[in-house]
């Protein structure tokens, strides 16, 4: 399918044109002619009375994180009331939530899913756009089957029996940001079905799931993205056609969550699945992944009695908002209940950092699809060999990397769980690049003979990493450039093995490699110094601690008119630690702080102390 | 002028070029076309009829090609007859013109039909009403592709390109009295072709013989081109095993002398009450013509037919209304900017859709939207898609040629309809083609079109739809009918369209032997055209 020109593009988009070359020769000679009814106007702004999308609720302008728990604080400043703490509110005495979580993920994959149209993430507005994307007259669409990769990675990650014969359906409603007047989706015989994943306590399920549970997944279907949607002021919407036709999966589950924490563990737990096998594009954060909750209540006093009516939440983009919300429209639905009321079938949405649920629009306002099967997608025949093959060359899964790194290095769960979750699985594989440095230092036995340099490793990958780019607030926020092969681009590897095996082994002090630390990110190694040994030796840095005797006598120093200090060692009930600390501060600052170990100065002084000064106090005048 | 395109305000425009176009001293490629338009539409009122189109070897002038104006051809507007495509241009050319471009033929036109191609008169566009050709102005044209027959009828085209989805080439070629061919689904691509009912719609062919439809068919090898861009176009491997399953497609030369060997299957059900007398003269005579040329005609049962029409008006409306719901005017187009949204009363388009097509298109948009509703898909679409594999296997059981796109198929006798005759212990006769008029009528006053019900010319195409659900070749050849010498209204009227039906993939033969048969079955045509 042939791309459009941005050129060509623009006037379409702007003047309602769509001129092939040739034609526009033609037109150009013609002009004379009055071939134009009436002036088109400039630009097609499209105009809207309704506010709220009538129809399918358009995905919400992504706003990042940080933006959102920030709002989400001062809101609750604001309001003066201090919530609930999650964790103490999984359950509400007499009454049993139901949960079903429907989630869409944006697939990883270089073409739209019925277009060569390139999928991108933030280039230009309406750059990559083919004409079936745009539903110009007489195009028509063809499966990119290689979209099917990340699909069936997806599939398998969770479980999913991958179905021989699967079909597309259209699904009809209006709305600009989608161009046909459809959507292509798999209503009637999606490509996977009845999957399972497993949750264990380390994912973060309520403490009322125990040891663990199993969701069902129902079903997972291909079908397209939406155009997104570029609000301005005064009622007017710019779409940007980039977004419109990227292939994304649906993952459906069946109604067995009964906890909020639950349910955000497992959109967390689906996240970092289809991570791991390459599936998805990003995450929540990054707005690539989406969910929708149905949440409903019933009596726990009747547990024969059918499911309570559900309503459904739309567009949760964090996992925190899961569970926010499903506690929130819970307890509305048990208030309602308790009050006398009924629940009315109703799509409901949530913004963060709020307390309520709110309406969008009921029953009345629910659109009739009227699924059809389209005419022009033939259905999809998924052989078992390519199943097969992507089973076999998979990689391995979230839960057996925690478990090698619980079992081989020492991690704790939250530790390993951490390292797997961030930066989209991109965070362990650096931490794998590192390990695998440190082990040709150190020998191919190193994790079990040096384990507390492995400890060392992981501390640094989880924290000193992250305090890089979070601790400067008057430095803009930095991308670490992470990379799917293990690197990174800000703190490659080797640099940071070299640091973690001197500080290891005590060639340099801690503080010593945080500065080294930020040398490496800030790019002065390798910039002036080709490897951190470099800028060490160049800086002077190797830590060469003071012997025995300096370090007494620099005790000694330290103590100088101090007497009133020391004073409070002697028949002292409990050991001023404090005061120890402070005398140890004052042997760094007046020693060479680059030969101090902090640790061996306090051992020094307590000895000092105990030994020499208080029987001096003792025997003095 | 009636037969092409112009949109409300090119019309003036044509006129106003046609004087001026002398004056241009270095005439551009639009000049040049409306010159040849005005020569062409000049020439024929000075014969009065229609002239010999075929493909003029060796001469300056090449194949005049008329292109229905639901298809994209470079240098024209695409506006399927709808206010609301009104000046669009696709920006690109449909698959089926570029090729026949290829092979020399030159766009002489785009043709007028009816709106989206929802019509039976050509009577539904929005900018102009199509009537037959000279001397029967007064009567209809036949739709939806009426335009395209006009221009072939009227010696403006030498062939046109038109669409089928329900016996929309069909049924106008029977009406202005020459040929009209549907081939195979997926056979010719639809890429560039605006959709109507994408499972259904087939770009078709328009002449005034059935040997330049051949010609262009297997001479020019059209049968063999894939289009990769159209997900319903035939692949090739398909393509050649079909090909390799059937006869004709190796030699595009002279048809058989003799009809020896075919046997021709006469449809029971198609003989309905509603049949005009003379078409059904017509038909036997046509039979008696097969007979003396050596094939053998046996009688046939289709039980599904008296369904197929209602399966037809169910699944082409719920597809059309899937196709129409672009039309926004958000990206091209026609857009009501009356109102200070484009949402009226909170609906969301309602304004521009609601002004932008007309009575028709808007009557199957309600009928598809109300088919496909989660109330009605069940008992009306679900049903109308079983209704269209009984038609289907109907066909595939009377056809001696095995349905190449389906896995070997076994008809116990017990499923049959007890009206089926059986003609061995082995079952019922099976045959090559089968013969059947192509429209219950003769081409009806425009009048008393316009005080027709929808349901009426609904009715129209009771002969055309079956093979258009099944996905079958099917032409349209004119034959003679019986003429009451003293009814004027007879001696205009004296032809009527012939339709022979083949086994998917048959094209080559079902052009070859429609051929051969329209020299015998329409002697009144040249004799008196």
């Amino acid at each position: 399918m042939p791309h459009m020109q941005p050129a060509t593009l623009s006037r379409y988009l702007l003047h309602g044109q769509f001129i092939s070359r040739h034609c526009l020769r033609t037109r150009s000679r013609i002009q004379v002619l009055p071939v134009t009814a009436s002036p088109a106007p400039l630009v097609r702004y499209l105009h809207t009375e309704t506010r709220e999308s009538p129809l399918n609720a358009p995905a919400p302008i992504h706003v990042p994180l940080r933006k959102q728990l920030k709002d989400e604080a001062k809101k609750q400043k604001a309001s003066g009331k201090k919530k609930k703490k999650n964790a103490d509110n999984q359950v509400v005495d007499g009454w049993e939530l139901t949960v079903g979580i429907e989630i869409h993920a944006q697939l990883n994959t270089a073409k739209k899913l019925f277009s060569g149209a390139a999928t991108s993430f933030n280039d230009d507005p309406n750059t990559h756009v083919a004409y079936f994307d745009l539903a110009t007259p007489g195009s028509q669409p063809i499966f990119q089957k290689e979209t099917l990769v990340p699909a069936l990675r997806a599939a398998l990650a969770l479980n999913c029996e991958v179905q021989p014969v699967s079909r597309f359906d259209r699904k009809h409603y209006f709305h600009w940001d989608q161009p046909s007047g459809y959507q292509i989706t798999q209503y009637y015989e999606p490509f996977a079905r009845d999957g399972r994943i497993h949750l264990r306590p380390r994912d973060g399920i309520a403490a009322e799931d125990g040891e663990g549970i199993s969701i069902g997944i129902k079903q997972i279907q291909m079908e397209q993205d939406t155009a997104k949607t570029l609000a301005q002021p005064g009622d007017v919407h710019w779409i940007d056609f980039n977004r419109v036709g990227m292939p994304l999966i649906e993952i459906i589950t069946h109604p067995e969550i009964h906890y909020p924490a639950t349910a955000a563990s497992f959109v967390r737990k689906v996240q970092a699945l289809l991570n791991a096998v390459d599936a998805c594009v990003s995450g929540m954060e990054a707005g690539g992944l989406r969910a929708d909750v149905n949440v409903s209540v019933r009596r726990t006093d009747e547990p024969n009695a059918p499911l309570g009516q559900r309503t459904e939440i739309k567009n949760l983009s964090s996992f925190k908002a899961v569970e926010d919300a499903v506690i929130a429209e819970r307890d509305r639905q048990i208030a309602v209940l308790e009050a006398g009321g009924t629940i009315a079938g109703e799509t409901r949405g949530w913004s963060i950092g709020s307390t309520e649920t709110r309406r969008l629009r009921g029953k009345e306002g629910e659109v009739d699809y009227r699924y059809m099967p389209d005419p022009d997608v033939a259905p999809l025949s998924i052989g078992p060999d390519l199943v097969a093959h992507l089973r076999d060359t998979m990689g391995e899964l979230p839960d057996d990397v925690v478990d090698e790194l619980t079992r081989d290095f020492g991690l704790s769960s939250k530790d390993a769980m951490s390292l797997v979750l961030l930066d989209g699985g991109m965070r362990v594989e650096y931490f794998w690049t590192v390990v695998s440095l440190l082990q040709s230092k150190l020998g191919i036995d190193a994790p079990e003979q040096h384990k507390a340099c492995f400890l060392l490793a992981t501390n640094w990958i989880l924290h000193e990493l992250g305090r890089l780019t979070a601790e400067r607030s008057d430095e803009p926020a930095q991308d670490m450039g992470f990379s799917a092969d293990g690197e990174c681009l800000r703190v490659p590897a080797q640099h940071l093995a070299d640091l973690i095996s001197h500080l290891y082994k005590r060639e340099i002090t801690a503080k010593v490699a945080k500065e080294l630390l930020w040398a490496v990110f800030r790019g002065r190694v390798p910039g002036e110094y080709r490897t951190v040994s470099d800028a060490i030796d160049g800086e002077g840095l190797w830590f060469k601690e003071l012997s025995a005797d300096e370090y007494a006598a620099l005790a000694d120093t330290a103590v100088r008119g101090q007497e009133d200090v020391l004073r409070q060692f002697v028949g002292a009930k409990a050991f001023p630690q404090g005061k120890l600390m402070f005398l140890v501060g004052r042997m760094i600052r007046l020693g060479q702080e680059e030969r101090i170990d902090p640790k061996s100065a306090e051992g020094v002084m307590r000895e000092r102390i105990e030994g020499v000064y208080v029987p001096a106090f003792k025997t003095g005048p | 002028m009636s037969t092409y395109v112009r949109h409300t305000h090119l019309r003036a425009a044509y006129s106003v070029t046609a004087a001026q176009w002398r004056a241009l001293r270095a005439p551009s490629l639009s000049a040049r076309f409306l010159h040849q338009q005005v020569a062409s539409s000049r020439d024929t009122s000075s014969h009065g009829g229609v002239r010999h189109g075929g493909v003029r070897h060796g001469e300056t002038h090449k194949t005049r090609l008329a292109v229905k104006d639901n298809i994209a051809a470079s240098g024209f507007p695409t506006t399927c007859a709808s206010r609301i495509l009104v000046g669009t241009s696709i920006p690109f050319a449909a698959t089926v013109v570029t090729q026949l471009r290829r092979h020399g033929m030159e766009v002489v036109g785009k043709a007028a039909m009816d709106e989206f191609g929802m019509g039976t008169h050509s009577t539904t566009s929005a900018f102009e009403s199509v009537h037959n050709a000279y001397p029967l102005e007064a009567y209809s044209a036949g739709g939806s592709s009426g335009g395209s027959a006009v221009a072939v009828r009227e010696g403006r085209a030498d062939i046109a390109l038109g669409t089928d989805t329900g016996g929309s080439v069909r049924m106008p070629a029977a009406y202005t009295g020459i040929v009209g061919f549907k081939p195979s689904y997926g056979m010719l691509s639809r890429w560039g072709v605006v959709p109507y009912a994408n499972s259904l719609d087939t770009v078709g062919l328009l002449a005034s013989t059935v040997r330049l439809v051949r010609e262009t068919i297997v001479g020019l090898g059209l049968y063999r081109e894939n289009d990769p861009r159209d997900p319903t176009s035939l692949p090739d491997t398909v393509r050649s095993r079909c090909t390799a399953e059937r006869e004709g497609y190796a030699s595009a030369g002279e048809p058989p002398q003799t009809l020896k060997g075919l046997t021709f299957g006469l449809p029971l059900e198609y003989n309905i009450e509603e049949l005009d007398p003379r078409i059904r003269q017509g038909w036997l005579q046509a039979i008696d013509t097969i007979q003396q040329l050596g094939g053998r005609v046996v009688p046939v049962s289709l039980p599904s037919t008296k369904n197929a029409l209602s399966a037809y008006y169910v699944i082409a409306p719920a597809e059309a209304a899937s196709n129409l719901a672009k039309y926004d005017g958000i990206r091209y187009g026609y857009r009501d900017t009356s109102g200070s949204s484009d949402a009226q009363d909170g609906v969301l388009y309602a304004r521009t859709r609601g002004s932008g097509f007309g009575d028709e298109v808007k009557r199957r948009i309600l009928l598809g939207s109300y088919t496909l509703s989660s109330e009605a898909i069940d008992n009306y679409f679900i049903q109308a898609q079983k209704v269209r594999q009984l038609v289907r296997r109907d066909f595939d059981r009377i056809f001696k040629l095995e349905n190449p796109l389906l896995d070997e198929q076994h008809f116990a006798l017990s499923e049959m309809d007890g009206s089926v005759g059986i003609e061995t212990k082995l079952g019922p006769a099976q045959v090559d083609f089968l013969v059947c008029p192509t429209a219950p009528t003769t081409p009806p006053l425009l009048e008393q079109v316009r005080n027709q019900t929808p349901l009426d010319s609904y009715t129209n195409d009771i002969f055309t739809v079956p093979a258009s659900l099944a996905g079958l070749p099917a032409i349209s050849i004119p034959m003679d009918i019986p003429v009451d010498p003293s009814s004027e209204e007879q001696k205009l009227l004296h032809f009527g369209g012939l339709q022979l039906i083949g086994q998917y993939w048959d094209d080559a033969r079902v052009l070859s032997i429609a051929e051969r048969l329209s020299d015998h079955v329409a002697k009144g045509m040249a004799r008196n055209p």
